[in-house]
């Protein structure tokens, strides 16, 4: 009997994982080259909700993030590359608007100190490692 | 010796994430407040219908002599309604051009809306689609920017303007004089 609730609680959490690829793209807004449709997608992805915050524009439901996968379709039907759309959003928004913040001399610290800290753990485990076969 | 300052490291590091956090929290901001990177920049071109006049819209026509006040506002936002004194405050007590920005709203409802609590605007493009506000970098409605008399954005407020809003804006406004 544990076993098996055990088994469900699994299952639930497993189809959880399976379905998080959820998404608010409305079926008026898909493009119909499946191509441009793909690279909207991937885009939409990157971008921040500024309403939600914490989602991406492709997921949240907001009618800000539905203007800008729309504004976001335009331009890759204009031909825009990747790189322009991205700087027209932040040149707007600012980097906030990216989920992914870029490498610049102000997010250093935010991109290398999970690096350095996990080093100097490194250190210290060994450090006290050899402390304790000392003991020994 | 050195090991054991070693050792020391983590919670010295610890203890200054916890001060810098209790920092974060004691002092007062809206950390749901993202600074606008239109700040120094020009204001956006762009061209409009105006709700009250026949002439389109222009917006390098409207911007660059003076002072100017542009308010993102909409009917069915009930922020802006509260905010509204404020803005009338701006046009009829200092004397400061505003410009209103009807967002994603009804005409028809933006006219008697004016009627019943007064119309404090000089111009009231109308952004139908929401893509005026994106030009903007506009989030959430109200939101309120300074131009200066060189088209220059100067300060961005988003959400209703209050008191202390208003003072704050007012006291910039006479320091850009």
């Amino acid at each position: 009997m544990k076993n098996k609730f055990f088994l469900l609680i699994i299952i639930f959490f497993l189809t959880l994982y399976v379905n998080n690829d959820l998404y608010s793209v409305e079926p008026d807004e898909i493009l119909q080259n499946t191509k441009q449709e793909e690279r909207a997608r991937i885009i939409s992805k990157n971008i921040r909700c500024m309403v939600c915050q914490n989602q991406s524009i492709d997921e949240s439901n907001s009618p800000l993030a539905k203007d800008l996968r729309v504004l976001i379709r335009n331009k890759i039907l204009d031909e825009k590359n990747d790189r322009e759309i991205y700087q027209f959003l932040t040149d707007r928004y600012g980097d906030f608007i990216l989920l992914k913040p870029p490498i610049k001399s102000n997010t250093l610290l935010l991109w290398f100190l999970p690096v350095i800290f996990f080093l100097l753990g490194i250190y210290v485990v060994f450090f006290h490692d050899n402390k304790f076969k000392k003991l020994k | 010796m050195l090991k054991k300052e070693i050792l020391l490291l983590p919670l010295i590091i610890f203890l200054f994430i916890l001060i810098t956090f209790f920092y974060l929290l004691k002092i007062e901001r809206n950390p749901s407040e993202i600074p606008s990177n239109l700040i120094n920049k020009n204001v956006p071109i762009f061209e409009a219908e105006s709700l009250l006049k026949k002439d389109t819209f222009i917006s390098s026509q409207e911007f660059g002599r003076e002072i100017i006040i542009v308010n993102f506002f909409a009917t069915w936002c009930k922020p802006c309604r509260d905010e509204h004194k404020f803005i009338k405050r701006f046009s009829s007590k200092n004397k400061i051009r505003v410009i209103g920005i009807n967002y994603k709203d009804n005409s028809k409802k933006t006219v008697q809306w004016l009627k019943k609590l007064g119309n404090p605007y000089s111009n009231i493009p109308l952004d139908k689609n929401g893509s005026i506000a994106i030009e903007w970098g506009v989030y959430g409605i109200p939101e309120t920017f300074i131009v200066n008399s060189n088209s220059m954005i100067k300060y961005r407020h988003v959400g209703p303007i209050n008191k202390n809003v208003y003072n704050k804006i007012i006291k910039m406004i006479k320091n850009m004089k």
